[in-house]
C-alpha cells in the first residue's frame, strides 16, 4: 500500500460514518439506546419511568412518547440530585476516561464523561465537518478557541487521550489552536500569517477582536485564510452577521454548532448551504416545545439531538435553542447526511 | 494495571537517574556530537549559522567546543520566520507526511511556533512521564488537564495521561483567573488527586475560594499533589500553600517546547533532564560559560532530534546549576530558575530579579505568597543607567491581616538586610491580574493603573 492509499485509509476510518443508516436500524439503535440508558442512567430511569421500549414502533412514535430534555433540566437534577452530572452518567459499571465540564453562563456547573470509543466517535463527528469542508492531506487549520471546547481537544489525538484519531489525524491536516479569550487577537492574526491555515474556526465572540486586529495591523485576512468557520455552543451568530463578516473579509464564513450537553457538532455546508448532521451519529428532531416532534412543515422549531454513540452519559432528545428545519438528505457533497435549514 | 502502565511505574522512571556523574558525562557528549552532525546535515537554519561561524560539525567533541556554535534567540528565529513567511524556519525535523500539531508560546515576549510531529510528543511526553512521577502522579489517578491546547505542553500531557491510564477531567476556560471558579467547581466536584497548573492560576484558585468563603483544605481534601509550573516558588510561599492547600507541591522549570527539569522530594532545585537537554549558564553581556554556582542566561539545547530542534537556545531565564548534591541519591544537576532576564531591574545601581523581592517578601509570615510588583523606572533598566540612588520600588497587595505600619517596617529592613538597599513600599487592593501575574511594571504602566 502506498502511502497514499494509507492515508486515504486512514481518512475513511476517521470520516467515515458508514453511510446512513436505514429507519429499521436507526429504529434498533434507538431502542438500545433506550434500553441502556432506562437502566443505567439515574437521569432517563426517572424521565423515562416505565416506558416499554420495544412496543415502540418507528420514529414518530420515539417522538411521541420519549420526553425532551435540556439545560434547564439538566441544571435542575444537578441541583436536586447534586451530581455534578445530573443523573445522567450511567453508574457505577461504567467507567468513563474523560469528564468535560460545560462551557456554561450559569451557576451551576455541568459535566459530560466520555468513554475511548465515544471521545473517538466525537472525533469523528468533527472530521466530517472538515471533510465536508473539503479539508485535506498537508492542509492547515487553525481553531482559535478554548481548549476545553471539542473544536480543539477533538482536532487532534496530541490534545487529547485516548483519541488515536482527531478530526486532523484522519484526514493527516495540521492543526494550530489559539486561546479562546478575545485578547488572543493579536496571536490570531499571526497564526493567520505564518501558517496560512485553509479553514480558521473561530468562536463567535472573538471574530469582532480578529478583525479588528487584522485591521489595526493593516493584514487582509484573504491573503492567508481560506475560510473561516464561526462557532458557539448551544447558539449561532445570524445569517446577516455573517454575510457582513464575509463581505468584509472576502472569504466564505460557515456556521458550526456545537451542543456540548449532547456532545453534537453540525456544519453548514459549502454547496448547499444547509446544516449537516452525521446521521450515523445522530438522530435530529424539530420540535416545538408543547407540541411534541414534527415542527418542520411549518418551518422551524428547535433541534432536539439524540447521540448514537454516547453510552456513558446519554443524550436523548436534548432540544437547544437552535431554531431550524428539516430538509432531508440529498446533498451532493455528503449525499448521506441528514440536513437542516437554520431559521 | 495494565501492562504499559506496569513499565512506566517500575522500568522506566529510575534507569538512568542515580548514574555516575562520567557516565552521565559520556552520554552528554555522544548526544551532542550527534545531534550538532544531524542538525548541519538536515536543518538549514543551522547548517547556515555554522557555516557563517566557521565551525565544522566535525569539530565539536564536548561541552568546550559545543560552546562555540553560536547561540539562537527569539529574535534571530523571528527574523527567520519573517524571511521565510511561514513558521517554518528550517529549525524543523519532519518527515513528510508526519501526523503533527503546531504549538506554541504564551506570547510574554512574542509567539514562536513549535512543529511537534508524533515521535517529538512521545519524545517530549517520556520525560513528562518521569517528571509527573516524581510529583506524585500515579497509574488509574484522576488528574485535571489544564494545559491549554495551543501550548505544546498540552500534546505532551495528553500523551503522559494515556501511558498513565489515568481518568482526566477537564475543566472549561484556561489560565486566567476570570475562570478559577470553573477550576474550583471541578475540583470540588470531581475530586482529582492530581492537579498540574500555572502558579499564577493556582493562586487565583485559592482566591476564588476565599471569595466563596470556602475552606481550601475542604476544597483540596481530594487532591494528593499539586504540580506548579511558570514562576519561581520560594521555600517559604511553598510551606504555606502545603499548609493552605494540605497537600505536596511540586514546582518544574519549563522551556520552550516543555519541561525540562522537576524538582524531587527535597525540594532543593530542580533536576535537569540530563538525558534529553544540555543547559549552560551564560554570562548575560558576554555569552561566556559560567560554572556552578553563578547565577547567568540559561542557554538551553534540546536531545530531541524530531519536529522543532533547539540547539544553544537562549531561554531569556536567569538561573544557576547548585554545586552541591541533592540528599535524594539523584546525580542529575540541580539548577535554579529566578525569573526572565526581562523582568531584570535595577535599585541603587544594582540588578535584581523579582525572585530576589519575594525571597524578602516571604520571610514575613503574614506577607508570604501576597502577590507585589515591582515599579520599574525605566523599561529593562540596566544597573549603569540607573540612577544610585533609585530605591527599589515595590506595590504589594495588602494582606488579610497585620498592621501595615509595622509590616511595612520589618519589609523594608528585610529587603535592607538581603538586598542591601532601600526601599519604598506601596500598599494597593489588588494588582492587574496580567497572564503571568505582574512582576515588573513599568512606571508609565503604573501610573495608568494609578490614574484608574
Amino acid at each position: 500500500m502506498t502511502r497514499g492509499e494509507a492515508h486515504d485509509k486512514a481518512r475513511d476510518v476517521v470520516t467515515a460514518g458508514g453511510g446512513a443508516p436505514s429507519g429499521a436500524t436507526r429504529l434498533a439503535r434507538l431502542r438500545r439506546l433506550l434500553r441502556h440508558a432506562s437502566r443505567r442512567s439515574p437521569y432517563f430511569q426517572a424521565s423515562l419511568g416505565g416506558l416499554q421500549v420495544d412496543s415502540i414502533l418507528d420514529e414518530r412514535d420515539f417522538a411521541s412518547r420519549v420526553p425532551l430534555s435540556d439545560l434547564e433540566g439538566l441544571e435542575a437534577a444537578r441541583a436536586a440530585t447534586g451530581d455534578p452530572f445530573s443523573g445522567r452518567k450511567c453508574a457505577p459499571e461504567c467507567r468513563g476516561q474523560l469528564v468535560f465540564q460545560l462551557e456554561s453562563d450559569g451557576e451551576v456547573p455541568l459535566y459530560v464523561a466520555l468513554g475511548r470509543s465515544e471521545a473517538q466517535s466525537y472525533a469523528r463527528a468533527l472530521g466530517r465537518c472538515w471533510r465536508l469542508l473539503g479539508l485535506d492531506k498537508g492542509d492547515r487549520v487553525a481553531i482559535f478557541d478554548f481548549g476545553s471546547s471539542p473544536l480543539s481537544y477533538l482536532a487532534s489525538g496530541a490534545f487529547l487521550p485516548y483519541v488515536s484519531r482527531g478530526a486532523a489525524d484522519g484526514l493527516a491536516c495540521i492543526p494550530v489552536c489559539n486561546d479562546g479569550v478575545s485578547q488572543m487577537g493579536q496571536r490570531a492574526v499571526e497564526i493567520a500569517r505564518f501558517v496560512r491555515p485553509r479553514a480558521f474556526f473561530v468562536r463567535s465572540d472573538c471574530m469582532f477582536p480578529f478583525i479588528q486586529e487584522a485591521e489595526r495591523q493593516g493584514i487582509s485576512l484573504r491573503d492567508y485564510i481560506g475560510a473561516i468557520v464561526v462557532a458557539e455552543n448551544e447558539g449561532l451568530p445570524s445569517a446577516r452577521s455573517c454575510r457582513a463578516w464575509a463581505d468584509a473579509l472576502g472569504l466564505p464564513v460557515y456556521r458550526l454548532l456545537r451542543v456540548d450537553a449532547a456532545m453534537f457538532l453540525g456544519i453548514e455546508c459549502p454547496s448547499c448551504g444547509l446544516l449537516h448532521v452525521d446521521s450515523g451519529s445522530y438522530f435530529v428532531e424539530t420540535v416545538v416545545p408543547g407540541r411534541g416532534r414534527d415542527a418542520d412543515s411549518d418551518g422551524g422549531g428547535r433541534l432536539a439531538i439524540t447521540n448514537l454513540f454516547a453510552r456513558l452519559t446519554p443524550a436523548i432528545r436534548y432540544a437547544c435553542p437552535v431554531l431550524a428545519g428539516r430538509i432531508g438528505p440529498g446533498c451532493p457533497l455528503s449525499p448521506e447526511d441528514d440536513r437542516f435549514r437554520l431559521v | 494495571m495494565r501492562r504499559d502502565q506496569e513499565k512506566v511505574a517500575t522500568e522506566f522512571m529510575d534507569q538512568t537517574e542515580t548514574w555516575p556523574i562520567e557516565k552521565l558525562r559520556r552520554l552528554r557528549r555522544r548526544r551532542l556530537r550527534a545531534l550538532v552532525r544531524y542538525a548541519y546535515a538536515n536543518l538549514p537554519f543551522y547548517r547556515r549559522r555554522y557555516d557563517e561561524a566557521g565551525i565544522a560539525p566535525e569539530s565539536v567533541k564536548g561541552p568546550v567546543d559545543f560552546a562555540r556554535l553560536p547561540m539562537v534567540t527569539k529574535a534571530d528565529i523571528r527574523r527567520a520566520r519573517e524571511d521565510s513567511g511561514s513558521f517554518l524556519t528550517g529549525m524543523e525535523s519532519f518527515p513528510n507526511g508526519d501526523l503533527a500539531t503546531i504549538g506554541m508560546t504564551s506570547g510574554t515576549t512574542g509567539t514562536d511556533f513549535l512543529y511537534c510531529n508524533r515521535k517529538w510528543r512521545q519524545f517530549q511526553g517520556g520525560r513528562l512521564l518521569r517528571a509527573y512521577w516524581w510529583a506524585g502522579l500515579r497509574p488509574g489517578m484522576r488528574m485535571m488537564l489544564t494545559v491549554p491546547a495551543w501550548h505544546c505542553w498540552a500534546a505532551e500531557e495528553s500523551y503522559l495521561a494515556e501511558r498513565f491510564g489515568v481518568v482526566g477531567v477537564v475543566p472549561w476556560g484556561t489560565f486566567l483567573p476570570r475562570f478559577a471558579g470553573n477550576f474550583v467547581d471541578a475540583i470540588r466536584d470531581l475530586r482529582p488527586e492530581f492537579l498540574s497548573m500555572f502558579l499564577p492560576m493556582l493562586y487565583a484558585v485559592q482566591a476564588e475560594c476565599r471569595r466563596r468563603g470556602l475552606a481550601l483544605h475542604e476544597v483540596f481534601a481530594g487532591v494528593r499533589c499539586v504540580l506548579v509550573v511558570g514562576a519561581p516558588l520560594t521555600p517559604a510561599s511553598r510551606q504555606k500553600l502545603e499548609a493552605d492547600l494540605g497537600v505536596d507541591v511540586y514546582t518544574g522549570a519549563g522551556a520552550t517546547e516543555g519541561l525540562i527539569a522537576m524538582e524531587c522530594s527535597e525540594h532543593r532545585g530542580y533536576h535537569l533532564f540530563v538525558d534529553t537537554c544540555y543547559l549552560e549558564v551564560v554570562d548575560p553581556p558576554t555569552g561566556a560559560l559560567l560554572p556552578p554556582g553563578e547565577r547567568g542566561r540559561l542557554v538551553l539545547t534540546a536531545f530531541n532530534p524530531h519536529g522543532t530542534v533547539y540547539i544553544r537556545f537562549d531561554t531569556g531565564d536567569l538561573g544557576r546549576v547548585v554545586k552541591a548534591p541533592c540528599a535524594c541519591g539523584r546525580t542529575w544537576p540541580l539548577i535554579e530558575v529566578y525569573d526572565r532576564l526581562d523582568n531584570m531591574f535595577a535599585a541603587e545601581g544594582r540588578e535584581f530579579v523579582p525572585y530576589d523581592v519575594r525571597l524578602c517578601v516571604d520571610e514575613i509570615p503574614e506577607l508570604t505568597g501576597v502577590p507585589f510588583s515591582v515599579i520599574r523606572s525605566v523599561p529593562r533598566v540596566r544597573a549603569d543607567r540607573a540612577s544610585p540612588t533609585s530605591p527599589l520600588w515595590l506595590a504589594i497587595q495588602r494582606p488579610l491581616s497585620g498592621n501595615l505600619r509595622s509590616l511595612e517596617d520589618s519589609l523594608a529592613a528585610e529587603i535592607g538586610r538581603k538586598l542591601r538597599v532601600k526601599a519604598a513600599i506601596q500598599w494597593v487592593e489588588e494588582l492587574p491580574a496580567r497572564w503571568k501575574g505582574a512582576p515588573v511594571i513599568d512606571e508609565m504602566e503604573w501610573k495608568e493603573i494609578a490614574r484608574g
